[in-house]
């Protein structure tokens, strides 16, 4: 019994499930890694999962029209800019509620993926099985335990993921450019005193924020899965936002949280296959984010505040 | 002057315009989506108004598609109204549906008791869930935006649980078993799904008008949601106004769930609602937050939901046309300050002196 139970346990933290947090956190990663850009200018973008989607479906559409998944991941980035350009638009522009004109954005992404799957392949609920991006494999990493069995043979989109906190660091805090962005998210009268367009630069990190998203959505449709099915990001773009609130908005801690998720859910997985479901409620584990997000922003859990400026609408003239 | 009058006419009610505005752009929109995708519209809203209105039958299965979204917008404009964004509707009203349905399903009583209480059970279950991001909101500051549409998703895992593992299974299908006789609601027309859970839908609108409008404590809710510091100067409780604006939104969203398993799936059925509780912000924005604005919002989209079955089936039009009109429809109202503007110097005739004047 005893001997049974320990081989069970050791059959869940395996080096497998390493490798199944890093395959599962990729998507979110770039998701997490975006909107902290946006949210570091001072703007909430609450639409992720929306265009999320969009970049899941456009990706696996763009694949199966022309049969190369690098094509896909273009089309996904370019899409994800469009939606961030709606976004930005009713959201700096029009000063729309961000909050608001996110959940349009949400909504939008849920219809309009839906109806286009509908419209263009008419059954089912999903694409054709696509073309996916490259798996890579590291001849140096074959000698090296636990590095190769984690890392090693995942898709070619862990590379620009895992380096992706490393460039923002630098850039947030060693480039003119993150002092101008984080400028916009603290005081954008500041901003614009020193001759830089505050709207200028919360567009720039909308789109920003967009088009990772996008491609966040296009991994999980052309490379941890090979198709894309209706509604498919499932709740990842909000756990992108819990990801962000929990890392409290800094690359180091946003990497870190989302990493946390990922493997949350990679062990739920794993405990799926080994302990039934009525001793171990497998719900749990996949409601923890939304939780830990919810007592988090409760201050239940200790974070240093974001940017001051965040949700504000940039007004030229008064204030 | 006549064209005076109108114009006075349209700028005096130029919210109900610009939201009928939005619609009818987001509907053109949605026709040149169509267009693009090779369907054609005018045909699409042929089927669409013959699937809603064309006979009794489809105009009762529109009616029953308008109980829970009519209900669910309320819910939304309740707590609107006091300055609370309640866009965890959702799943409020799957907590309502189950608790509704394991009151329906485990106990044994008199009709006249055991209805009213499986309705109870849900509403309860509804408003005592909207607690959460009530104590959030109004205690320690967190946008109740972010936290309601992150409660959720832990309310469906819930739910989700508990019907694959605590309540017995019958059959193949994630759902509770099927309800007591009692705690069913009568159908109103044999073969439909309209069911009496619209008198009930009736006393809710009536309710949420009179409270809002008639009684001092929809007033100094109203007045919260208005200006807070100005109400708090006047005395009024206003964290106290705040919860309750959220718990009673929590209530009839967990109603709306009751209703809706009560009168047509008599069971709670995993995944039952097709986002009734998303539609209801739409419903309800469109309404322009009215009780009686919202009769007329959910009836259109109640209508589209049924019309969309009948198209789907002779047109090769997605269903999923209903989501995606609404995510335009949203997009375009909370874009409708550029629309209003528009709108007000269309009416102007192009005066930009005057419209500064006027918004002054």
């Amino acid at each position: 019994m005893e001997s049974n139970f320990l081989e069970i346990i050791g059959s869940i933290f395996s080096l497998s499930l390493g490798y199944a947090t890093i395959r599962i956190s990729i998507s979110i990663i770039f998701a997490s890694m975006g909107e902290m850009i946006t949210e570091r200018s001072g703007v909430f973008n609450m639409g992720v999962e929306g265009i999320m989607l969009m970049g899941a479906f456009s990706a696996a559409v763009a694949t199966h029209f022309t049969g190369s998944p690098w094509i896909g991941l273009l089309v996904a980035a370019v899409v994800g800019v469009l939606i961030g350009l709606i976004f930005a638009f009713i959201a700096i522009t029009v000063k729309s509620d961000q909050a608001i004109s996110g959940l349009a954005i949400y909504l939008l992404g849920v219809g309009l993926s839906g109806y286009l799957l509908q419209a263009i392949f008419s059954h089912g609920g999903n694409t054709p099985k696509v073309e996916t991006l490259p798996m890579i494999h590291f001849r140096f990493m074959e000698n090296i335990p636990f590095i190769n069995e984690i890392f090693n043979d995942q898709s070619v989109l862990m590379i620009p993921a895992l380096l992706l906190p490393v460039i923002l660091y630098f850039v947030f805090y060693k480039t003119p450019w993150g002092t101008w962005l984080r400028a916009a998210g603290e005081n954008p009268k500041a901003l614009a005193v020193v001759g830089k367009d505050p709207i200028k630069v919360r567009y720039i990190a909308v789109l920003a924020g967009a088009l990772l998203a996008g491609i966040g959505g296009a991994y999980l449709s052309i490379s941890q899965t090979s198709l894309f099915g209706e509604k498919m990001v499932n709740g990842r773009g909000f756990i992108a936002l819990s990801a962000v609130i929990f890392g409290n908005v800094k690359p180091g801690g946003v990497f870190v949280a989302t990493l946390f998720f990922g493997f949350m859910d990679a062990l739920q997985y794993a405990l799926q296959t080994v302990i039934p479901d009525q001793y171990f409620p497998r719900e749990v584990f996949m409601a923890l984010p939304y939780i830990i997000t919810l007592l988090i922003l409760a201050g239940f859990i200790k974070q240093s505040s974001g940017p001051a400026d965040i949700g504000n609408p940039y007004e030229k003239e008064s204030r | 002057m006549k064209i005076e009058k109108t114009r006075r006419f349209l700028l005096k009610h130029q919210a109900v315009f610009t939201s009928i505005l939005a619609v009818i752009l987001a509907f053109a929109m949605v026709g040149i989506l169509l267009l693009s995708t090779g369907r054609n519209p005018a045909e699409a809203f042929g089927y669409f108004i013959r699937g809603a209105f064309g006979d009794m039958f489809n105009f009762a299965n529109t009616i029953s598609r308008v109980v829970p979204l009519l209900i669910a917008a309320i819910a939304f404009i309740v707590g609107a109204k006091g300055s609370v964004f309640n866009v965890g509707i959702e799943g409020q009203l799957l907590l309502g549906a189950l608790a509704s349905a394991v009151v329906g399903w485990g106990i044994k009583l008199p009709k006249v008791i055991h209805l009213p209480l499986t309705l109870l059970a849900g509403t309860l279950a509804g408003g005592l869930y909207a607690l959460i991001p009530a104590w959030l909101k109004v205690y320690r500051k967190v946008n109740e935006i972010l936290s309601t549409i992150m409660l959720n998703y832990p309310a469906f895992f819930f739910n989700h649980y508990i019907v694959l593992n605590v309540t017995p299974l019958e059959g193949v299908i994630p759902a509770t078993p099927f309800i007591q006789e009692t705690a069913k609601f009568a159908k109103l027309v044999p073969g439909t799904r309209l069911h009496a859970g619209v008198i009930v839908t009736a006393l809710v609108v009536v309710f949420a008008y009179f409270l809002l409008k008639k009684t001092a404590l929809g007033y100094e809710m109203r007045a919260v949601g208005l200006n807070q510091e100005a109400a708090r100067f006047h005395g009024i409780p206003v964290e106290k106004r705040m919860m309750l604006s959220f718990f009673i939104s929590g209530c009839l969203a967990g109603l709306a769930g009751a209703v809706e398993m009560a009168g047509v799936h008599y069971r709670y059925l995993d995944q039952f609602s097709p986002g009734y509780g998303y539609d209801s912000i739409t419903v309800a924005m469109v309404g322009l937050l009215s009780p009686v604005g919202a009769i007329f919002s959910a009836t259109l989209f109640g209508a589209l939901k049924t019309g969309i079955l009948d198209m789907a089936v002779y047109t090769e039009i997605p269903r999923q046309l209903v989501t995606l009109i609404n995510g335009i429809v949203v997009l375009f109202i909370s874009a409708k300050s550029i629309i209003q503007e528009r709108f007000k110097r269309f009416v102007k005739g192009k005066d930009p002196a005057s419209l500064a004047e006027e918004n002054k």
